[in-house]
């Protein structure tokens, strides 16, 4: 499933509610869902938020598809490069929650197994899988 | 999915003064604005402690637990605290990353947030 999405919030959520349809369609399990929805949430608000800082013109792409092990959302943006698992896992403190590498990427690393960033020319792709208990 | 926000002012038990809000549907990075925005009125006013109900709240993101952070924030500094029950579990793992923080208290029911206020009420009162 391939997903255009503008830079605002409710386009975001757009695309959560999509992963939520589209997953429960494909069987992936609910608890799982919840932690795919999430990651997603957090990942395309960084995008909306700090990448293409709210510009409802600028947009991004969403692909997510589902395998017989696994559960693959990936985001493509042609924001400033910006590698989030570059940032260090910490305990995040609640002054500095507002920041990219706050809690958003501290929760996207405990609800998904395998997190990967690359720069493609000028695009920032960020891969993530999630593996399904089958 | 959008939020229903529903806030009350308890005017008897043991939270009499404490504002409750009722949160229903997603608290996520498109409604989590609007939050903040009818918790601002009840912030400005004398209020010290506010419970949220979290019973048919169905998602939350970092977008929410910001909105809790600086609910719980303006909260201590007047001695008060933010208190959260009846959270499902999937809501309480994403909450797990503050619920350390200062001015935070999770309670599994309002059951038990009752006794904890009787026994506050009831410190106060010997003291």
């Amino acid at each position: 499933m391939r997903l255009e999405l503008h830079a605002t919030p409710d386009e975001v959520m757009r695309g959560v509610e999509a992963l939520q349809e589209f997953a429960t369609a494909q069987g992936v399990p609910q608890t799982a869902i919840f932690g795919l929805a999430l990651a997603l949430e957090e990942c395309a608000s960084n995008i909306v938020n700090h990448a293409l800082k709210r510009d409802p013109q600028g947009k991004f792409e969403v692909v997510m598809e589902k395998s017989m092990g696994a559960f693959v959302i990936e985001l493509r943006d042609d924001g400033p490069e910006f590698d989030p698992t570059a940032t260090a896992a910490r305990r995040p403190r609640a002054e500095d929650d507002d920041l990219p590498g706050g809690w958003g990427i501290e929760l996207v690393r405990r609800n998904i197994d395998e997190i990967h960033y690359r720069r493609e020319g000028r695009i920032n792709v960020l891969r993530l899988t999630k593996r399904l208990v089958t | 999915m959008p939020l229903e926000i529903q806030i009350q002012k308890n005017i008897a038990g043991h939270d009499a003064g404490a504002v409750t809000v009722k949160l229903v549907g997603s608290l996520d990075t498109a409604t989590a604005p609007e939050l903040e925005k009818q918790l601002s009125p009840v912030l400005g006013g004398p209020v010290k402690d506010i419970v949220f109900d979290l019973a048919q709240l169905k998602f939350i993101s970092s977008a929410g637990l910001r909105v809790f952070s600086n609910v719980r924030k303006t909260l201590k500094e007047r001695g008060g605290q933010a208190s959260f029950v009846n959270m499902q579990p999937q809501i309480q793992e994403v909450f797990e990353i503050m619920k350390s923080l200062p001015g935070v208290a999770v309670f599994k029911d309002v059951a038990e947030l009752d006794r904890y206020l009787a026994a506050r009420q009831r410190s106060h009162t010997k003291s």
